[in-house]
Parts: C-alpha cells; sequence; structure tokens
C-alpha cells in the first residue's frame, strides 16, 4: 500500500466510523450554536459591537468546538484499541498522523461549514466569502494538527480529554490571534494582501507545527 | 549486603553547586546595588522604573529556561537517557519561579506608571503565556503515572510549546502595534549607557541564580531517584526471603 | 520610595527564599529516608510484608 493510501484508509475509516453515529460532529455543532447564544447574552452583543465582536467569537467558538471534536476523536481511537492494531500493522507512524488529522481536520471543516452562515445572520457581517474562507482552513490547520498531537497526549492521562484545552490553548495562541486580526480585517473591508501579515503568520506556524508535530508524533504513538 | 551501587548524594560535596551558589549571591547583590545606586532616576517614570531591571531579567531567564527544556526533550527523544529528562523538569520548576516573578513585577510596574495592574504590553503579556504554558507542562507531568511516558510526553510537549513562543511573540507585538493600548502606548523610557550597564548586570546575576538553582534541582530529583532504587531493593529483599 | 518598587523586589526575595527553602526541605526529607532504608538493608532484615 502506498503512503497516500495508507493516509486516505486511516480517513475513511475514522469518516465512515462517524457516519454512522455522526455524535463527534453533532455535538460540535450543537456547542457551538450554544456557544454562540451564551456569548451574545453575556456580552450584550447587538449593533456595532457584535460587528466588532464576531470574528472573536467566531474563533472562540471554533478553539472550543475543535478541543471537543479532537478529544472525542482520539478517545474513540483508544477505545477501540484502534491505534494498537495500526502499530501493529506495517502503517508508518507519519501516515497514522496525517491520517488521523486529516480526519479531524474534516470534522472541524464541516463545523465551520455550518458555523459561517450562522454567524453571517446573527452578527449581520459578511463572512461567507472566499478570503474568510481562506484564513478559516490555515487556523484550522494548524490548530488540527497541533491539536492531533495533543490530544493524542491527552489521552493517556488521568485527567484524559479534560488535558487537552489546557495543553492546546497556549499553544493556539499565534492562530487565535492573527486569524481574529486577519477575519476583522476581512470584514472590515480590506484586501487580502492588507492582511497578508497575519496570514503570513498562519502560514509559518502551519508550516511549522505540522513539520515537528509530524516528528514528534512517532514518539507519542510508540509503546 | 552492600550498599554502594546507590549514588551517595549525601555525603558527595558539590563543589560546583557551591561556587554557582557563591557567584549568584555576589553578582545579585553587585546587581542590586547598581539597580538602586549607580543606575540613574528616570526621567518620567521616576524610581519606580527600577523595577525594570530585574522584571526584564528574570523574563529573560523565564524565556531561557524555557529554551533549556526544549532542548533537554530533543536529547531526551533521542537518547532516552533518564539524565535529560531530569534536566527538563528542573529547568521548568526553576523557570516556572522566574516567569512568576516577571508577570508580578510587570504588573507591579503597570500600576504606578499606567494606572491599571495588567497591561496588553508584549513583554507582560508573552510572559503571561509561558507562564502558562509551564503550569501546563507541570499539570501534563502530574497526570501520567508511568515514569518513561511521563518523560517521553513531557518531552514532546517542552519541544512543540517551545517553538510557538516565538510565533506568539511575533504575534502579540505586531497586535500591540496595529491596536495600541491608550493608556499605555508605547514603552516611553529615556535609556541611557548606564541603564544598560546595569540591566546586563542583572542578566548575568539572574542567569547565574538560574544556573544555582536548576543544579539544586536536578540534584534533589537524582535523590529522588536513588531513594526509589532503595525501595526497590528493598521490595526485592523482602519478596526474596518471604 | 515606591510602594510598588519596595513590592516588586520584596516579590523576588520573597520567591526566590522560598523556592530555595522547599529544595533544602525536599532533599532533607529524601536523604533522611535514604538514610533510614540503608540502614535497613545493612541489617538485613526486611520489612515484614
Amino acid at each position: 500500500m502506498s503512503f497516500v493510501s495508507k493516509v486516505l484508509a486511516i480517513v475513511c475509516k475514522d469518516l465512515s466510523a462517524e457516519l454512522h453515529t455522526k455524535e463527534v460532529i453533532s455535538a460540535m455543532l450543537v456547542f457551538s450554536t450554544l456557544t454562540l447564544l451564551i456569548f451574545s447574552f453575556a456580552l450584550d452583543l447587538r449593533g456595532a459591537m457584535a460587528e466588532a465582536a464576531a470574528p472573536g467569537v467566531l474563533w472562540t467558538t471554533i478553539a472550543f468546538a475543535g478541543t471537543l471534536g479532537l478529544s472525542r476523536s482520539m478517545a474513540r481511537e483508544e477505545q477501540s484499541g484502534c491505534i494498537d492494531g495500526l502499530l501493529l500493522a506495517p502503517v508508518d507512524r507519519t501516515a497514522i498522523f496525517f491520517g488521523k488529522t486529516l480526519g479531524n481536520l474534516v470534522f472541524m471543516a464541516l463545523v465551520e461549514v455550518a458555523l459561517l452562515p450562522l454567524f453571517s445572520v446573527f452578527f449581520d457581517v459578511p463572512l461567507v466569502r472566499p478570503q474568510v474562507l481562506l484564513v478559516l482552513a490555515l487556523g484550522t490547520v494548524g490548530y488540527g494538527a497541533v491539536g492531533t498531537l495533543l490530544a493524542a497526549i491527552a489521552v493517556n492521562t488521568r485527567a484524559r480529554e479534560v488535558m487537552l484545552p489546557v495543553l492546546l490553548l497556549p499553544l493556539a495562541v499565534p492562530v487565535l490571534i492573527a486569524a481574529v486580526q486577519a477575519t476583522s480585517g476581512l470584514v472590515e473591508g480590506a484586501t487580502l494582501s492588507e492582511v497578508g501579515g497575519w496570514t503570513r503568520i498562519l502560514v509559518v506556524y502551519d508550516l511549522v507545527i505540522v513539520a515537528v508535530s509530524l516528528l514528534t508524533f512517532g514518539f507519542v504513538v510508540e509503546d | 549486603m552492600s550498599t554502594s551501587n546507590v549514588p551517595d548524594s549525601t555525603q558527595d560535596f558539590d563543589f560546583l553547586g557551591l561556587l554557582l551558589a557563591g557567584t549568584s549571591g555576589i553578582l545579585i547583590i553587585v546587581a542590586l546595588g547598581m539597580a538602586f545606586l549607580y543606575a540613574p532616576r528616570e526621567l518620567t517614570m521616576g524610581d519606580v522604573q527600577r523595577i525594570f531591571y530585574f522584571h526584564v531579567a528574570s523574563a529573560w531567564v523565564g524565556f531561557f529556561g524555557f529554551f533549556i527544556t526544549f532542548l533537554a526533550g530533543i536529547a531526551y527523544l533521542i537518547g532516552g537517557r533518564r539524565s535529560w529528562d531530569i534536566l527538563g523538569l528542573s529547568s521548568v520548576e526553576v523557570g516556572l519561579q522566574f516567569i512568576t516573578m516577571t508577570v508580578v513585577t510587570g504588573m507591579l510596574w503597570a500600576k504606578p506608571v499606567w494606572g491599571t495592574y495588567w497591561s496588553w504590553e508584549p513583554r507582560l503579556t508573552i510572559s503571561a503565556v509561558q507562564l502558562l504554558i509551564y503550569v501546563a507542562y507541570s499539570m501534563l507531568r502530574a497526570s501520567i503515572t508511568s515514569p518513561e511516558r511521563q518523560a517521553r510526553f513531557s518531552a514532546v510537549y517542552g519541544i512543540v510549546a517551545f517553538v510557538t513562543v516565538p510565533l506568539s511573540w511575533f504575534a502579540i507585538r505586531w497586535w500591540r502595534t496595529i491596536h495600541p493600548d491608550i493608556l499605555t502606548g508605547g514603552e516611553a523610557m529615556a535609556i541611557t549607557p548606564r541603564m544598560v550597564q546595569t540591566l546586563v548586570a542583572s542578566i548575568a546575576a539572574f542567569t547565574v541564580l538560574y544556573g544555582t538553582l536548576l543544579r539544586q534541582r536536578m540534584r534533589l530529583e537524582r535523590a529522588s531517584d536513588a531513594l526509589t532504587r532503595l525501595r526497590l531493593k528493598m521490595e526485592r529483599r523482602s519478596l526474596l526471603s518471604s | 520610595m515606591s510602594v510598588y518598587l519596595v513590592a516588586a523586589y520584596a516579590v523576588f526575595w520573597a520567591l526566590t527564599s522560598i523556592f530555595i527553602l522547599s529544595l533544602w526541605a525536599r532533599q532533607r526529607r529524601i536523604e533522611r529516608d535514604i538514610e533510614a532504608l540503608k540502614q535497613h538493608l545493612e541489617r538485613g532484615s526486611p520489612k515484614n510484608a
């Protein structure tokens, strides 16, 4: 089996498992909507305030819903003993990492695609635009990659899934700052090149974090 | 029954440790003297500005400690030797003290100068982020029972976490440049050569202090390992004779 | 002299002293335990299981 087909096999396994129950995606969607509501009530988001707060609330929601999905997806892996099976089979550690990460990214992408129109309507801001989608993609890739690595660690602790936000969020600071600033700029009418500085940070983060996660993932899943 | 294969950390005289302790003591007194007597009174802020020297010095050491943990993590993953793990966890514990100092002194500086305890000033913000990462590292270690996994996972986390710190720094710096705090503005300090010298002295003093504390913490951990080995020996002995 | 200045340096001394003391106390405790165990082993008498 070639590398790519191994990766795709893992992704398909995750997706079909999820398709049966849809538990992770539905939980993430419901949680995101609730988060949106709570932010709106807690911060009294109306009118100009809402417009200013929209990018921040969007990314906070993605971050928290993301930890839900990442934890759940890795926990399911551990429960079913799948990881051990994968490790016994002649599958490269990097293939497992890519496979798991891509699967997680697909979940996050599906949720985000549903969230964007929802947020656009609630905050009355033009979010469903290709530039915003690009920023979304860049931010999600970095967050998902490091999240997958850290979820693999978290699942092996006594605190289990609860550990993931503690580990992940401080490391996601560059993504959160850059993504929110870029989205803010775009919403206010800036062009993609005008928020280029922020997107560059996202790209550098993605490259660095994927490289490091790839190199260290093998050490996490070995036994 | 010979117990000679147990390293006797209680009786070896630690010359290097003593040298480090002595040097840090002297350097700190020198740095304090310079901060209060040699460095001039700052124009706009007055005497409160003298916090700056220890604040920046501890920020540097906090970051440096993190860098050491990063290197120790790589070394551990490559070689698998417990010494690297000991270095990593000790550097985190000592670094945590320094980064806490950075945040607290930063807040005590912010209040008289800007009227508010917290400002999203880049150095203070990145120190807060590093503080949280240090805490996360400690919580991770505490949450793992197997020592081998503890070492391996913390090595990985130390590496990945450190890599994000420079990126966070740039993001925060730029964020503050584009949205400067109306209250705090930029750093308006008239810097003279004497101040630079005092700062260098403070950084040197704190770095040696870090070295001293690091050595002691590592010694403590090795003693703890020796104790564990002795306990295992006891258990084996009682199992064999029963 | 500003209160904040004093407080900041006080924090430095407090944190450093507390940390050093804690290290010293832990070291003492472990060294005591090591001595106790060593004596046990040298006597050759295992602890009652």
